[in-house]
């Protein structure tokens, strides 16, 4: 006997047309509910292009959905739902496949294809991928009501669409056992046993009899269908509104360079308006980005603000827009979201990272921040006001006279040279110029470069700052202004590469300032080191240490850099212990995002955080690869009274340390 | 009502000041410039003053060299209308009487209601320039204000005395008022107010074209404070330390005779 089984058994033909109006129907209902919600993108106003590179962007969506890349970045849950979502993959095909048999190429053509071996493959994969299934939305169910993570957001909504899915799934088994019990259970047994979970099941009912079971078939037929129905129905009013917004979001997504914010075009004379205040001053893409979260909270279990007690969820800020889409769609969304929450932001991208849909969290912070600078003249504190002061007057934030800015260089005269003979420029930096720690950093990369036989060249009191913490604090003109006079200068010397001990600098300079005119190679120290450690052209000793090893959120997450620091340290001969969060999930040091000019006067520090962190892996030393992440852990290790067991140090001086005697 | 500021763009004072070759100017080259302090309360208060009072023309005059036209220009992204620039690269040279008469000149036509200027320089210090103003334009005039209220033709202002003590006065207008710290807090100018700025009105007057009046002050030396003694770092054990401050204080002062 041909393996296969006839398609609506026991329901009859007279059934196939109600079905189909039901499903016309739920369809047309699930339809105008999607198209609802993307109404809503309509508030969005602000113009953006994402209607580029359409071929990538639909293979990249495919990639994210069928293999659930982002989603498995967080390890079992990710794990689980991908699992889950594979079931479902399996169902929906073998539902489609039965469709494309039954409706159309049967009746139209004569041709079947559920026979035989490839029947038998479909039936046991539909039968596992249901109880795959079940498994899942039990263990969902464990994880929201019995387990649930620390400030897990449930609604009626979450409940009914797990009760649907179980019952659904239920249903669909209680079907297939009927079915089984009695038209293959005693006639054709070893077909029966390609579905092992519905024999189970024809097992258990087999003693009521053909009629008892031809008649709970056909209404749990029916009950099915209309669960099926509801499902569809329910999908537009519950998070399951992300089995189609995902997709469309993940679509859409900001294709990269990684954390570039989009410049506002200063010579625009037409524009009376900059950032966001209201949802029309957001994108159609922020709007579609609040309309495709469902509340998993990857962003908020890192974003180091959260983290540390204050007003800003990254989650609640995405949030807070769909509510405000919804609420108050002309209204100010500013108010609506709280300042501190806005001031609060990092800008260390964790969030971004991790979100399986693609949310884009920090660009939406940096608009309403541009809003509040530009707009409204405000600040988050009288501190962030004057630092933006002293970058207007002596170009940075520090306060330093700007002529001085070439001083730490004093004594390494011999050692540089003049920039048409140099092989790379270094950008020293604010801190890296003025801050007496940082001084430090910016020597010793003079003498490596030198001691490589590599020569460098400095801007001296032509070089400013990059603009970067003016930027992220919302301060969009005095970044440009800064980095028009840059890219002057840079071109002046007539560089070909340049090298910065700042990630800050080095994502600005390297990203952004393309957008302003200048296209050069640019660095940051810790790849720059790697190659020259690696072409043997530096050299140095190998001598262990008891370290961790702190990725910087602009090297890392903003440029993918993991491994060049690593491999730097590894030549040094030191094995790092690493932290509970490193690589993609490093914990800012609190600097970013223009908050290295701010005091931090809400909930904890972040820096005494991170710095736990760091203790908390027995090391003695924190090695990091920025000024500003320096900064935070020289005053993070104190305030967290590490002093006697742990110390800061710089990449720069682990080198410098190894070195060898003559050419120090 | 008409209004006018009256601005000095001021070296930063964290700069590195050099004297010159001449020996009474200071070295330009590695000097930041921004607004003086003082005329940033100045500037506020006038331009909270025109936003109040509708219909209002606010003015503001700077002397100083070309680069005073970042100072103007901020000080117009602030709020005020067009902009009387006297363009004078030797403004270093000029006295607090030659400032103010310049200014007059410049100015005395317009018939102000109201005039502030910042309370003294942060470079000069001499708290003259407003005062003299004033004077030269027949007008009354309340120096180191830190509260204003107008209403109808009179202005309330309170004044900073010593010892912590606050006076009000009252004068009618038209005045000069001289504006100290703690007046208020200068706003940040927003981006379209910059924008907008660029297109603003800047009357460039050269200094020659007005009428030359003498310096009253000559400067003779200019030079950085003397070194007077400096500090001594007592080494060693405490009681060590003790002995030598004992010594040192019996040597060199009377407190222990």
């Amino acid at each position: 006997m041909e393996a296969t089984r006839e398609i609506y058994w026991n329901i009859g033909a007279s059934a196939i047309i109600p079905m189909y109006i039901m499903a016309t129907l739920s369809l047309t209902y699930l339809a105008k509910g999607i198209y609802d919600h993307l109404k809503l993108l309509k508030l969005g106003k602000a113009p953006l292009d994402r209607d580029n590179r359409l071929l990538f962007r639909a293979f990249y969506t495919a990639k994210q959905v069928l293999f659930q890349t982002k989603v498995r970045m967080k390890k079992t849950m990710g794990g689980l739902h991908s699992m889950f979502m594979w079931g479902f993959v399996v169902l929906t095909i073998g539902t489609g496949l039965i469709f494309i048999q039954a409706d159309i190429l049967d009746p139209l053509f004569g041709i079947t294809f559920l026979k035989g071996t490839f029947y038998k493959i479909y039936s046991i994969a539909l039968d596992i991928a249901g109880a795959l299934a079940i498994l899942m939305v039990l263990g969902l169910a464990v994880r929201r009501y019995i387990a649930p993570p620390k400030g897990l957001p449930s609604t009626a909504g979450d409940l009914a669409a797990l009760t649907l899915l179980f019952l659904i799934l239920g249903t669909g088994y209680l079907i297939e056992g009927f079915r089984i019990a009695v038209t293959e259970l005693k006639q054709n047994p070893d077909l029966a046993s390609f579905s092992p979970f519905g024999l189970w099941i024809a097992e258990i009912f087999y003693p009521y009899g053909e009629a008892t079971l031809r008649e709970l078939h056909v209404n749990t037929w029916w009950l099915h269908m209309t669960l099926v129905m509801g499902f569809f129905m329910m999908i537009p009013h519950t998070k399951l509104k992300h089995l189609i917004l995902v997709p469309i979001n993940i679509f859409n997504a900001d294709l990269g360079p990684k954390g570039k914010l989009v410049a506002i075009d200063l010579e625009d004379e037409s524009k009376e308006t900059f950032g966001a205040a209201t949802l029309a001053d957001f994108t159609w893409k922020d709007v579609l980005d609040s309309e495709s979260c469902l509340s998993c909270m990857r962003c908020q279990d890192l974003c180091p603000a959260w983290n540390t007690e204050k007003p800003l969820s990254p989650m609640k800020i995405i949030q807070g827009i769909q509510t405000q889409a919804l609420e108050n769609p002309h209204g100010n969304i500013i108010d609506s979201l709280g300042k501190d929450a806005i001031w609060s932001c990092t800008t260390c991208l964790a969030c971004q990272s991790i979100c399986p849909a693609e949310i884009e969290h920090v660009p939406k912070i940096v608009e309403m921040r541009r809003h509040l600078v530009l707009m409204e003249g405000e600040f988050p504190g009288e501190e962030v006001a004057q630092a933006m002061d002293q970058m207007e007057v002596n170009f940075n934030p520090l306060g330093s006279p700007f002529a001085s800015r070439g001083d730490w260089a004093k004594d390494l005269q011999s050692k540089l040279s003049a920039p048409a003979d140099a092989d790379i420029l270094y950008f020293a930096g604010c801190y890296g110029s003025f801050d007496a720690r940082n001084q430090k950093v910016a020597k010793n990369f003079i003498t490596l470069c030198h001691a490589a036989g590599v020569k460098v060249a400095i801007l001296d009191k032509k070089e400013k700052c990059c603009g970067e913490p003016a930027r992220k604090m919302g301060n969009e003109y005095l970044y440009q202004t800064l980095a028009t006079e840059n890219i002057e200068a840079i071109q002046n010397t007539g560089a070909k590469k340049v090298v910065t001990t700042c990630p800050h600098c080095y994502d600005t300079i390297s990203k952004s300032y393309p957008d302003l005119g200048l296209e050069i190679e640019v660095e940051h120290y810790a790849t720059y080191l790697n190659k020259l450690l690696q072409s043997g052209s530096l050299k140095i000793n190998r001598e262990g240490l008891n370290a961790t090893y702190h990725d910087s959120c602009y090297l890392g997450r903003y440029n993918g850099e993991y491994d060049g620091a690593r491999s730097i340290l590894s030549e040094a001969g030191i094995e790092t212990k690493e932290m509970k969060a490193s690589h993609e999930s490093s914990l800012c040091c609190g600097g970013g995002g223009g908050r290295i000019m701010a005091e931090e006067k809400l909930g904890t520090r972040i820096n005494q955080k991170r710095a736990n962190m760091a203790a908390d892996t027995g090391a003695e030393v924190l090695i990091s690869n920025c000024p500003f992440c320096l900064t935070m852990f020289e005053d993070g290790i104190k305030g967290a009274n590490l002093e006697e067991s742990l110390q800061a140090q710089d990449l720069s001086e682990i080198l410098i340390q190894r070195l060898t005697k003559e050419e120090a | 009502m008409k209004i006018l500021v009256c601005i000095k763009q001021v070296p930063d004072m964290e700069s590195k000041f050099k004297v010159s070759g001449d020996g009474v100017t200071i070295e330009e080259t590695d000097l930041a410039f921004r607004i003086n302090e003082y005329d940033e309360y100045a500037i506020e208060q006038a331009v909270q003053t025109k936003e109040k009072n509708e219909g209002s023309e606010l003015v503001v005059a700077c002397l100083g060299a070309d680069r005073a036209s970042e100072a103007i220009k901020k000080a117009l992204a602030m709020g005020c209308d067009r902009a009387i620039h006297i363009v004078d690269n030797e403004s270093q040279t000029k006295d607090s009487f030659q400032v103010a008469s310049l200014l007059k000149s410049a100015v005395s036509e317009e018939n102000f209601d109201l005039i502030f200027t910042g309370m003294q320089s942060q470079d000069r210090g001499s708290a003259q320039v407003g005062i003299l103003l004033a004077e030269m334009l027949g007008i009354d005039s309340v120096s180191t204000i830190v509260s204003f209220e107008l209403s109808g033709d009179e202005v309330a202002v309170k004044r900073e005395l010593e010892g912590g003590i606050k006076g009000l006065v009252k004068v009618k207008l038209p005045a000069l008022l001289t504006c100290q710290l703690g007046l208020n807090k200068p706003r940040y100018p927003t981006l379209p107010n910059i924008m907008k700025a660029k297109k603003k009105p800047v009357d460039k007057m050269e200094v020659a074209s007005l009428a030359a009046v003498e310096n009253v002050l000559t400067v003779k030396n200019l030079h950085p404070p003397a070194k007077k003694g400096q500090a001594l770092y007592l080494e060693g054990d405490v009681n060590d330390i003790a002995d030598k401050l004992i010594a040192e204080l019996k040597a060199k002062t009377a407190v222990l005779s």
